[in-house]
Protein backbone atom coordinates (compact mmCIF):
# COMPACT_ATOMS: atom_id res chain seq x y z
CA UNK A 1 0.00 0.00 0.00
CA UNK A 2 1.44 3.20 -1.03
CA UNK A 3 -0.41 6.37 0.15
CA UNK A 4 -0.60 9.84 -0.72
CA UNK A 5 -0.93 11.87 2.51
CA UNK A 6 -1.75 15.05 1.18
CA UNK A 7 -4.49 13.92 -0.67
CA UNK A 8 -5.83 11.02 1.59
CA UNK A 9 -7.57 12.45 4.27
CA UNK A 10 -8.47 8.38 5.60
CA UNK A 11 -4.93 8.36 6.06
CA UNK A 12 -4.02 11.80 7.55
CA UNK A 13 -7.30 10.57 10.44
CA UNK A 14 -4.91 7.33 10.84
CA UNK A 15 -2.01 9.47 11.38
CA UNK A 16 -3.90 11.97 13.82
CA UNK A 17 -5.02 8.85 15.99
CA UNK A 18 -1.49 7.52 16.19
CA UNK A 19 -0.31 10.67 17.18
CA UNK A 20 -2.45 11.55 19.68
CA UNK A 21 -1.96 7.93 21.66
CA UNK A 22 2.08 8.44 21.00
CA UNK A 23 2.02 11.87 22.38
CA UNK A 24 -0.76 11.15 25.36
CA UNK A 25 -2.48 14.13 23.80
CA UNK A 26 -6.79 13.87 23.77
CA UNK A 27 -6.92 15.03 20.52
CA UNK A 28 -4.04 15.33 17.40
CA UNK A 29 -5.39 18.04 14.39
CA UNK A 30 -3.38 18.62 11.25
CA UNK A 31 -2.73 22.23 10.56
CA UNK A 32 -0.66 21.86 7.20
CA UNK A 33 0.91 19.02 5.55
CA UNK A 34 3.32 19.33 2.24
CA UNK A 35 5.62 16.98 0.67
CA UNK A 36 9.48 17.67 1.30
CA UNK A 37 12.25 16.98 -1.45
CA UNK A 38 13.93 14.70 0.62
CA UNK A 39 16.48 11.89 -0.89
CA UNK A 40 16.11 9.60 -3.37
CA UNK A 41 15.60 6.65 -0.31
CA UNK A 42 13.00 7.88 1.40
CA UNK A 43 9.97 9.89 1.28
CA UNK A 44 9.56 13.39 3.61
CA UNK A 45 6.54 14.82 4.55
CA UNK A 46 6.47 18.37 6.35
CA UNK A 47 3.47 18.13 8.62
CA UNK A 48 2.30 20.37 11.16
CA UNK A 49 0.20 18.90 14.08
CA UNK A 50 -1.93 20.56 16.74
CA UNK A 51 -2.20 18.67 19.92
CA UNK A 52 -4.84 19.42 22.68
CA UNK A 53 -4.27 17.81 25.70
CA UNK A 54 -1.70 15.71 27.36
CA UNK A 55 2.26 17.65 28.05
CA UNK A 56 2.71 18.65 25.13
CA UNK A 57 -0.35 20.54 23.93
CA UNK A 58 0.14 23.14 21.13
CA UNK A 59 1.44 23.34 17.92
CA UNK A 60 4.10 20.70 16.74
CA UNK A 61 6.56 21.82 13.30
CA UNK A 62 7.38 18.33 12.66
CA UNK A 63 8.69 16.08 9.54
CA UNK A 64 7.48 12.22 8.81
CA UNK A 65 9.48 9.89 7.50
CA UNK A 66 8.85 6.93 5.34
CA UNK A 67 10.35 4.62 3.21
CA UNK A 68 10.09 4.99 -0.51
CA UNK A 69 8.91 2.58 -2.53
CA UNK A 70 12.11 0.92 -3.59
CA UNK A 71 15.39 0.56 -1.61
CA UNK A 72 19.07 0.97 -1.95
CA UNK A 73 20.70 -2.10 0.03
CA UNK A 74 22.62 -1.33 2.42
CA UNK A 75 20.49 1.73 3.84
CA UNK A 76 18.64 1.20 7.30
CA UNK A 77 14.86 1.17 7.31
CA UNK A 78 12.92 4.09 8.89
CA UNK A 79 13.07 1.58 12.91
CA UNK A 80 16.76 1.71 12.57
CA UNK A 81 16.86 5.47 11.50
CA UNK A 82 15.13 6.50 14.47
CA UNK A 83 17.08 4.89 16.86
CA UNK A 84 20.46 6.15 14.97
CA UNK A 85 18.71 9.47 15.72
CA UNK A 86 18.28 9.13 19.16
CA UNK A 87 21.85 7.52 19.51
CA UNK A 88 23.14 10.60 18.19
CA UNK A 89 21.64 13.19 20.41
CA UNK A 90 23.02 10.85 23.10
CA UNK A 91 26.51 11.09 21.60
CA UNK A 92 26.00 14.82 22.02
CA UNK A 93 25.51 15.32 17.99
CA UNK A 94 23.14 17.93 16.35
CA UNK A 95 20.90 15.26 15.25
CA UNK A 96 16.82 16.35 14.60
CA UNK A 97 15.03 15.02 17.54
CA UNK A 98 13.48 11.66 16.87
CA UNK A 99 9.71 11.64 18.64
CA UNK A 100 7.53 8.79 17.67
CA UNK A 101 7.91 5.56 15.98
CA UNK A 102 4.84 4.29 14.61
CA UNK A 103 5.85 0.13 12.99
CA UNK A 104 2.30 -0.44 12.38
CA UNK A 105 1.87 -0.90 7.94
CA UNK A 106 -2.11 -0.13 8.71
CA UNK A 107 -1.55 3.60 9.23
CA UNK A 108 0.76 4.72 6.71
CA UNK A 109 1.35 1.66 4.63
CA UNK A 110 5.21 1.46 5.63
CA UNK A 111 6.90 2.42 8.99
CA UNK A 112 7.30 5.97 9.69
CA UNK A 113 8.36 8.20 12.37
CA UNK A 114 7.85 11.62 13.20
CA UNK A 115 10.91 14.22 14.28
CA UNK A 116 11.18 17.74 15.18
CA UNK A 117 11.52 19.95 12.15
CA UNK A 118 14.64 22.10 12.41
CA UNK A 119 14.59 25.54 10.13
CA UNK A 120 17.26 25.49 7.92
CA UNK A 121 18.31 24.96 4.24
CA UNK A 122 19.69 21.31 2.67
CA UNK A 123 20.92 21.82 -0.89
CA UNK A 124 24.03 21.70 -1.32
CA UNK A 125 24.07 23.64 -4.39
CA UNK A 126 22.79 26.38 -2.72
CA UNK A 127 24.92 26.47 0.63
CA UNK A 128 27.92 25.95 -1.69
CA UNK A 129 27.02 29.26 -3.86
CA UNK A 130 24.99 31.14 -1.19
CA UNK A 131 27.74 32.78 1.38
CA UNK A 132 24.79 34.20 3.46
CA UNK A 133 24.34 30.93 4.09
CA UNK A 134 25.83 28.96 7.05
CA UNK A 135 27.50 31.79 8.65
CA UNK A 136 31.34 32.16 8.04
CA UNK A 137 32.88 29.29 6.21
CA UNK A 138 35.66 28.40 8.11
CA UNK A 139 33.58 28.56 11.24
CA UNK A 140 31.04 26.04 9.84
CA UNK A 141 33.89 23.62 8.46
CA UNK A 142 35.33 23.72 11.83
CA UNK A 143 32.05 23.19 13.68
CA UNK A 144 30.94 19.92 11.03
CA UNK A 145 34.61 18.66 11.75
CA UNK A 146 33.79 18.42 14.99
CA UNK A 147 30.10 17.48 14.90
CA UNK A 148 32.00 14.23 13.10
CA UNK A 149 34.26 14.03 15.71
CA UNK A 150 31.31 12.87 18.18
CA UNK A 151 29.84 10.43 15.74
CA UNK A 152 32.87 8.61 15.96
CA UNK A 153 33.28 9.07 19.68
CA UNK A 154 30.40 6.02 19.13
CA UNK A 155 32.34 3.14 19.56
CA UNK A 156 31.33 -0.91 20.01
CA UNK A 157 32.65 0.15 23.56
CA UNK A 158 30.59 2.81 24.36
CA UNK A 159 27.46 2.60 22.34
CA UNK A 160 25.31 0.33 24.99
CA UNK A 161 26.18 3.29 27.48
CA UNK A 162 24.44 5.85 25.13
CA UNK A 163 21.81 4.02 24.04
CA UNK A 164 20.87 1.39 26.84
CA UNK A 165 18.74 -1.50 26.18
CA UNK A 166 18.31 -0.72 22.36
CA UNK A 167 19.98 -3.41 19.76
CA UNK A 168 22.59 -1.90 16.92
CA UNK A 169 22.74 -5.63 15.93
CA UNK A 170 21.40 -3.99 12.60
CA UNK A 171 24.79 -1.79 12.27
CA UNK A 172 26.87 -3.74 9.63
CA UNK A 173 30.28 -5.22 11.43
CA UNK A 174 33.60 -4.22 10.36
CA UNK A 175 36.63 -6.26 10.32
CA UNK A 176 39.99 -5.20 11.29
CA UNK A 177 40.49 -4.30 7.19
CA UNK A 178 36.82 -1.80 6.18
CA UNK A 179 38.79 -1.43 3.01
CA UNK A 180 38.93 -5.14 2.18
CA UNK A 181 35.23 -5.32 3.59
CA UNK A 182 34.08 -2.70 1.25
CA UNK A 183 35.90 -4.18 -1.44
CA UNK A 184 34.26 -7.45 -1.35
CA UNK A 185 31.09 -5.66 -0.89
CA UNK A 186 31.31 -3.44 -4.14
CA UNK A 187 32.08 -6.14 -5.64
CA UNK A 188 28.61 -8.23 -5.23
CA UNK A 189 27.18 -5.42 -5.97
CA UNK A 190 28.47 -5.09 -9.02
CA UNK A 191 27.97 -8.75 -9.90
CA UNK A 192 24.60 -8.86 -8.95
CA UNK A 193 23.81 -5.48 -11.51
CA UNK A 194 25.58 -7.35 -14.54
CA UNK A 195 27.05 -5.20 -16.83
CA UNK A 196 31.21 -5.07 -16.66
CA UNK A 197 32.86 -1.62 -15.50
CA UNK A 198 36.24 -1.72 -15.96
CA UNK A 199 37.21 1.50 -14.13
CA UNK A 200 35.40 0.48 -11.22
CA UNK A 201 37.69 -3.14 -10.89
CA UNK A 202 40.89 -0.36 -11.84
CA UNK A 203 39.46 1.45 -8.65
CA UNK A 204 38.56 -1.63 -6.20
CA UNK A 205 41.62 -3.62 -6.97
CA UNK A 206 43.39 -0.61 -6.10
CA UNK A 207 41.71 -0.32 -2.85
CA UNK A 208 42.51 -4.16 -2.28
CA UNK A 209 46.25 -4.01 -2.76
CA UNK A 210 46.69 -0.41 -0.96
CA UNK A 211 44.41 -1.29 2.20
CA UNK A 212 45.76 -1.03 5.89
CA UNK A 213 44.14 -2.09 8.60
CA UNK A 214 41.90 0.84 10.69
CA UNK A 215 43.74 2.41 13.24
CA UNK A 216 40.32 2.09 15.37
CA UNK A 217 36.95 0.94 14.08
CA UNK A 218 34.11 3.47 15.54
CA UNK A 219 30.49 4.22 14.48
CA UNK A 220 30.87 5.80 10.73
CA UNK A 221 27.91 8.09 9.36
CA UNK A 222 28.49 7.06 5.40
CA UNK A 223 26.71 10.09 4.48
CA UNK A 224 28.48 12.78 6.00
CA UNK A 225 28.74 15.83 3.58
CA UNK A 226 27.54 19.16 2.14
CA UNK A 227 23.57 18.45 1.36
CA UNK A 228 23.45 16.15 3.83
CA UNK A 229 23.44 18.61 7.20
CA UNK A 230 20.91 21.85 7.25
CA UNK A 231 22.17 25.45 7.82
CA UNK A 232 20.31 29.07 8.62
CA UNK A 233 21.62 32.39 8.64
CA UNK A 234 24.22 31.74 11.72
CA UNK A 235 25.87 28.51 11.29
CA UNK A 236 24.55 24.72 11.33
CA UNK A 237 21.16 23.70 12.42
CA UNK A 238 21.26 19.70 12.10
CA UNK A 239 23.08 16.96 10.88
CA UNK A 240 21.09 14.64 8.46
CA UNK A 241 20.23 11.44 6.62
CA UNK A 242 21.52 8.65 9.21
CA UNK A 243 20.73 5.89 7.37
CA UNK A 244 23.53 4.16 6.05
CA UNK A 245 25.61 4.22 9.67
CA UNK A 246 27.70 1.54 9.79
CA UNK A 247 31.03 0.27 11.67
CA UNK A 248 33.97 1.44 9.72
CA UNK A 249 37.20 3.41 9.65
CA UNK A 250 36.69 6.93 10.71
CA UNK A 251 38.73 8.08 8.09
CA UNK A 252 36.25 7.18 5.42
CA UNK A 253 33.90 9.65 6.21
CA UNK A 254 36.26 12.51 6.74
CA UNK A 255 37.28 11.79 3.22
CA UNK A 256 33.45 11.47 1.80
CA UNK A 257 33.00 14.82 3.24
CA UNK A 258 36.31 16.14 1.45
CA UNK A 259 35.98 14.11 -1.65
CA UNK A 260 35.52 15.85 -5.07
CA UNK A 261 32.46 14.46 -5.89
CA UNK A 262 30.60 16.48 -2.86
CA UNK A 263 31.82 19.77 -3.41
CA UNK A 264 29.20 20.14 -5.90
CA UNK A 265 31.20 22.10 -8.11
CA UNK A 266 33.53 24.38 -5.85
CA UNK A 267 35.89 22.32 -6.58
CA UNK A 268 38.87 24.38 -4.91
CA UNK A 269 37.81 24.42 -1.44
CA UNK A 270 38.20 21.14 -0.43
CA UNK A 271 36.12 20.76 2.38
CA UNK A 272 32.54 20.12 1.16
CA UNK A 273 32.77 22.96 -1.47
CA UNK A 274 32.46 25.42 1.92
CA UNK A 275 36.03 25.90 2.74
CA UNK A 276 39.87 25.01 3.03
CA UNK A 277 40.57 21.92 4.51
CA UNK A 278 42.32 22.89 7.27
CA UNK A 279 39.59 24.59 9.28
CA UNK A 280 37.71 21.20 8.83
CA UNK A 281 40.40 18.49 10.23
CA UNK A 282 41.30 20.92 13.08
CA UNK A 283 38.18 20.81 14.35
CA UNK A 284 37.75 17.31 13.67
CA UNK A 285 41.38 16.88 15.51
CA UNK A 286 40.75 18.90 18.58
CA UNK A 287 37.21 17.33 19.22
CA UNK A 288 38.68 13.80 18.68
CA UNK A 289 42.01 13.78 19.68
CA UNK A 290 42.75 11.72 16.56
CA UNK A 291 45.29 12.76 14.25
CA UNK A 292 44.32 12.72 10.47
CA UNK A 293 46.86 10.84 8.49
CA UNK A 294 46.58 12.27 4.71
CA UNK A 295 47.75 8.83 3.07
CA UNK A 296 44.26 7.22 4.52
CA UNK A 297 42.62 10.15 3.52
CA UNK A 298 43.74 9.33 -0.24
CA UNK A 299 42.60 5.79 0.24
CA UNK A 300 39.18 6.60 1.54
CA UNK A 301 38.95 9.35 -1.31
CA UNK A 302 39.24 6.30 -3.75
CA UNK A 303 36.78 4.79 -1.55
CA UNK A 304 34.64 7.20 -1.65
CA UNK A 305 34.05 7.47 -5.56
CA UNK A 306 34.03 3.79 -5.90
CA UNK A 307 30.98 3.38 -3.19
CA UNK A 308 29.10 6.73 -4.77
CA UNK A 309 29.53 5.40 -8.70
CA UNK A 310 28.02 1.90 -7.06
CA UNK A 311 25.28 3.40 -5.02
CA UNK A 312 24.30 5.50 -8.37
CA UNK A 313 24.34 2.23 -10.76
CA UNK A 314 22.48 0.75 -8.02
CA UNK A 315 19.91 4.05 -8.31
CA UNK A 316 19.74 4.39 -12.20
CA UNK A 317 18.91 -0.03 -11.81
CA UNK A 318 15.82 1.28 -9.46
CA UNK A 319 14.86 2.74 -12.48
CA UNK A 320 15.75 0.96 -15.33
CA UNK A 321 13.89 -2.36 -13.27
CA UNK A 322 10.62 0.16 -13.46
CA UNK A 323 10.52 -0.11 -9.55
CA UNK A 324 11.01 3.31 -9.39
CA UNK A 325 10.41 5.18 -12.44
CA UNK A 326 12.23 8.40 -11.64
CA UNK A 327 14.23 11.47 -13.81
CA UNK A 328 16.43 11.83 -11.35
CA UNK A 329 17.55 8.24 -10.60
CA UNK A 330 18.34 8.04 -14.46
CA UNK A 331 20.12 10.43 -14.61
CA UNK A 332 22.46 9.26 -11.83
CA UNK A 333 23.28 6.72 -13.76
CA UNK A 334 24.66 8.97 -16.15
CA UNK A 335 27.09 9.92 -13.30
CA UNK A 336 29.29 7.28 -13.77
CA UNK A 337 32.07 9.05 -15.76
CA UNK A 338 32.71 11.70 -13.81
CA UNK A 339 33.43 9.51 -10.62
CA UNK A 340 35.12 7.16 -12.26
CA UNK A 341 37.53 10.09 -13.84
CA UNK A 342 38.30 11.68 -10.61
CA UNK A 343 39.14 7.13 -9.62
CA UNK A 344 41.71 7.37 -12.34
CA UNK A 345 43.09 10.55 -11.54
CA UNK A 346 43.22 9.66 -8.05
CA UNK A 347 45.44 6.69 -8.25
CA UNK A 348 47.51 8.23 -11.12
CA UNK A 349 48.53 10.51 -8.28
CA UNK A 350 48.60 7.96 -5.89
CA UNK A 351 51.10 5.91 -8.31
CA UNK A 352 53.21 9.03 -9.74
CA UNK A 353 51.47 9.24 -12.83
CA UNK A 354 50.81 12.22 -14.19
CA UNK A 355 47.28 12.83 -15.34
CA UNK B 1 14.96 9.90 -48.14
CA UNK B 2 15.31 11.61 -44.74
CA UNK B 3 12.99 14.52 -43.62
CA UNK B 4 14.83 17.44 -41.96
CA UNK B 5 14.90 18.21 -39.58
CA UNK B 6 16.22 15.33 -37.95
CA UNK B 7 16.17 13.86 -34.24
CA UNK B 8 19.08 15.23 -33.23
CA UNK B 9 17.98 18.42 -33.95
CA UNK B 10 14.60 18.64 -33.35
CA UNK B 11 15.89 17.46 -29.79
CA UNK B 12 18.55 20.67 -29.84
CA UNK B 13 15.45 22.54 -30.46
CA UNK B 14 13.24 21.63 -28.38
CA UNK B 15 15.33 22.30 -25.79
CA UNK B 16 15.97 25.45 -26.14
CA UNK B 17 12.76 26.11 -26.21
CA UNK B 18 12.23 24.79 -22.74
CA UNK B 19 15.23 26.44 -21.25
CA UNK B 20 14.65 29.87 -23.13
CA UNK B 21 10.60 30.27 -22.85
CA UNK B 22 9.43 27.72 -20.55
CA UNK B 23 12.34 27.18 -17.62
CA UNK B 24 11.49 31.00 -16.73
CA UNK B 25 7.41 30.46 -15.91
CA UNK B 26 8.02 27.64 -13.83
CA UNK B 27 7.22 27.73 -10.40
CA UNK B 28 10.62 27.64 -7.94
CA UNK B 29 10.03 23.94 -6.64
CA UNK B 30 9.99 22.56 -9.79
CA UNK B 31 12.58 24.33 -11.36
CA UNK B 32 14.85 21.81 -10.73
CA UNK B 33 12.87 19.35 -12.68
CA UNK B 34 12.75 21.91 -15.05
CA UNK B 35 16.62 21.35 -15.32
CA UNK B 36 16.72 17.65 -15.29
CA UNK B 37 14.68 17.62 -18.50
CA UNK B 38 17.15 20.25 -20.17
CA UNK B 39 19.96 17.93 -19.11
CA UNK B 40 18.54 14.71 -20.12
CA UNK B 41 17.33 16.57 -23.55
CA UNK B 42 21.40 17.46 -23.98
CA UNK B 43 22.69 14.47 -23.17
CA UNK B 44 20.19 12.53 -25.56
CA UNK B 45 21.02 15.41 -28.38
CA UNK B 46 24.65 14.59 -27.86
CA UNK B 47 24.55 10.91 -28.54
CA UNK B 48 22.41 11.40 -30.87
CA UNK B 49 24.42 13.83 -32.73
CA UNK B 50 27.00 11.03 -32.09
CA UNK B 51 25.80 8.04 -33.43
CA UNK B 52 27.52 4.81 -32.70
CA UNK B 53 31.36 7.00 -32.82
CA UNK B 54 31.91 6.12 -29.49
CA UNK B 55 31.37 2.85 -29.13
CA UNK B 56 33.23 2.20 -32.44
CA UNK B 57 36.19 3.66 -30.50
CA UNK B 58 36.14 2.08 -27.88
CA UNK B 59 35.47 -1.29 -29.29
CA UNK B 60 38.89 -0.31 -31.49
CA UNK B 61 40.89 0.54 -28.49
CA UNK B 62 39.63 -2.45 -26.68
CA UNK B 63 40.66 -5.44 -29.40
CA UNK B 64 44.22 -3.19 -29.50
CA UNK B 65 44.81 -3.89 -26.07
CA UNK B 66 43.67 -7.45 -26.21
CA UNK B 67 45.63 -7.59 -29.36
CA UNK B 68 43.00 -8.65 -31.77
CA UNK B 69 42.78 -7.05 -35.09
CA UNK B 70 39.23 -7.64 -36.05
CA UNK B 71 35.94 -6.48 -35.04
CA UNK B 72 35.10 -3.72 -36.18
CA UNK B 73 32.12 -3.35 -38.62
CA UNK B 74 29.53 -5.18 -38.14
CA UNK B 75 25.63 -3.82 -37.42
CA UNK B 76 24.66 -1.97 -34.32
CA UNK B 77 23.67 -4.76 -32.31
CA UNK B 78 26.95 -7.10 -32.71
CA UNK B 79 28.78 -4.06 -31.92
CA UNK B 80 27.17 -3.11 -28.62
CA UNK B 81 27.51 -7.14 -27.85
CA UNK B 82 31.45 -6.99 -28.66
CA UNK B 83 31.84 -3.63 -26.47
CA UNK B 84 29.98 -6.14 -23.61
CA UNK B 85 32.23 -8.65 -23.85
CA UNK B 86 35.75 -7.01 -24.22
CA UNK B 87 34.39 -4.59 -21.35
CA UNK B 88 34.12 -8.06 -19.42
CA UNK B 89 36.97 -9.48 -20.43
CA UNK B 90 38.84 -6.19 -19.20
CA UNK B 91 36.75 -6.29 -16.12
CA UNK B 92 37.91 -9.71 -14.97
CA UNK B 93 41.53 -9.11 -15.60
CA UNK B 94 41.34 -6.29 -13.50
CA UNK B 95 39.91 -7.82 -10.24
CA UNK B 96 42.07 -10.78 -11.00
CA UNK B 97 45.46 -8.77 -10.95
CA UNK B 98 46.63 -9.58 -14.07
CA UNK B 99 47.16 -5.79 -14.78
CA UNK B 100 48.80 -5.35 -11.44
CA UNK B 101 52.58 -5.16 -12.21
CA UNK B 102 54.03 -1.51 -13.16
CA UNK B 103 55.03 -1.26 -16.75
CA UNK B 104 53.83 -1.02 -19.98
CA UNK B 105 50.88 -3.43 -19.66
CA UNK B 106 49.56 -1.81 -16.89
CA UNK B 107 49.64 1.58 -18.45
CA UNK B 108 48.40 0.41 -21.89
CA UNK B 109 45.36 -0.45 -19.70
CA UNK B 110 45.22 3.02 -17.37
CA UNK B 111 45.45 4.76 -21.05
CA UNK B 112 42.62 2.62 -22.45
CA UNK B 113 40.40 3.12 -19.74
CA UNK B 114 41.05 6.94 -19.15
CA UNK B 115 40.04 7.31 -23.02
CA UNK B 116 37.04 5.62 -22.33
CA UNK B 117 35.62 7.22 -19.59
CA UNK B 118 36.64 10.69 -21.09
CA UNK B 119 34.75 9.77 -24.33
CA UNK B 120 31.45 8.70 -22.27
CA UNK B 121 32.19 12.01 -20.08
CA UNK B 122 31.87 14.09 -23.13
CA UNK B 123 28.56 12.49 -23.77
CA UNK B 124 27.69 12.30 -19.95
CA UNK B 125 28.68 16.02 -18.56
CA UNK B 126 31.10 17.81 -21.24
CA UNK B 127 31.93 20.72 -18.87
CA UNK B 128 33.56 18.08 -16.44
CA UNK B 129 36.50 18.11 -18.70
CA UNK B 130 37.25 21.38 -19.44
Amino acid sequence: MTVDLAADAAAQERLCRFVAAAAGAGRATIAAIAPLRGGAIQENWSVDIDLEGGASSGRHALVLRTDAPSRVAASHGRAEEYALLKLARAAGVAAPEPLWLCRDPAVFGRAFYLMRRVPGVAAGHRIVKDLSLGGPRDALAERLGQELARIHAVTPGTIARLAPGQSFDFLTPSSAHPGLDRVRVYRRYLDDLGAPHPALEWGLRWLELNSRPASEITLVHQDFRTGNYLVDGQGLTAILDWEFCAWGDPMSDIAWFCAKCWRFGASDREAGGIAARAPFYRGYEAASGRPIDPASIHYWEIATHVRWAVIALQQAARHLSGAQRSLELALTGRLLPELELEILNLIDAAEGKAA
Amino acid sequence: MTDKPDGAALLEEARRTLVEVLLPLLPPERRYDGLMVANAMAIAAREAGQGDAARREGLKMLSALFGESGATAGPTTDLHAQLLDLEDRLARKIRAGLCDAPGPHRDAVRACLRRSVVARLRLSNPKALS
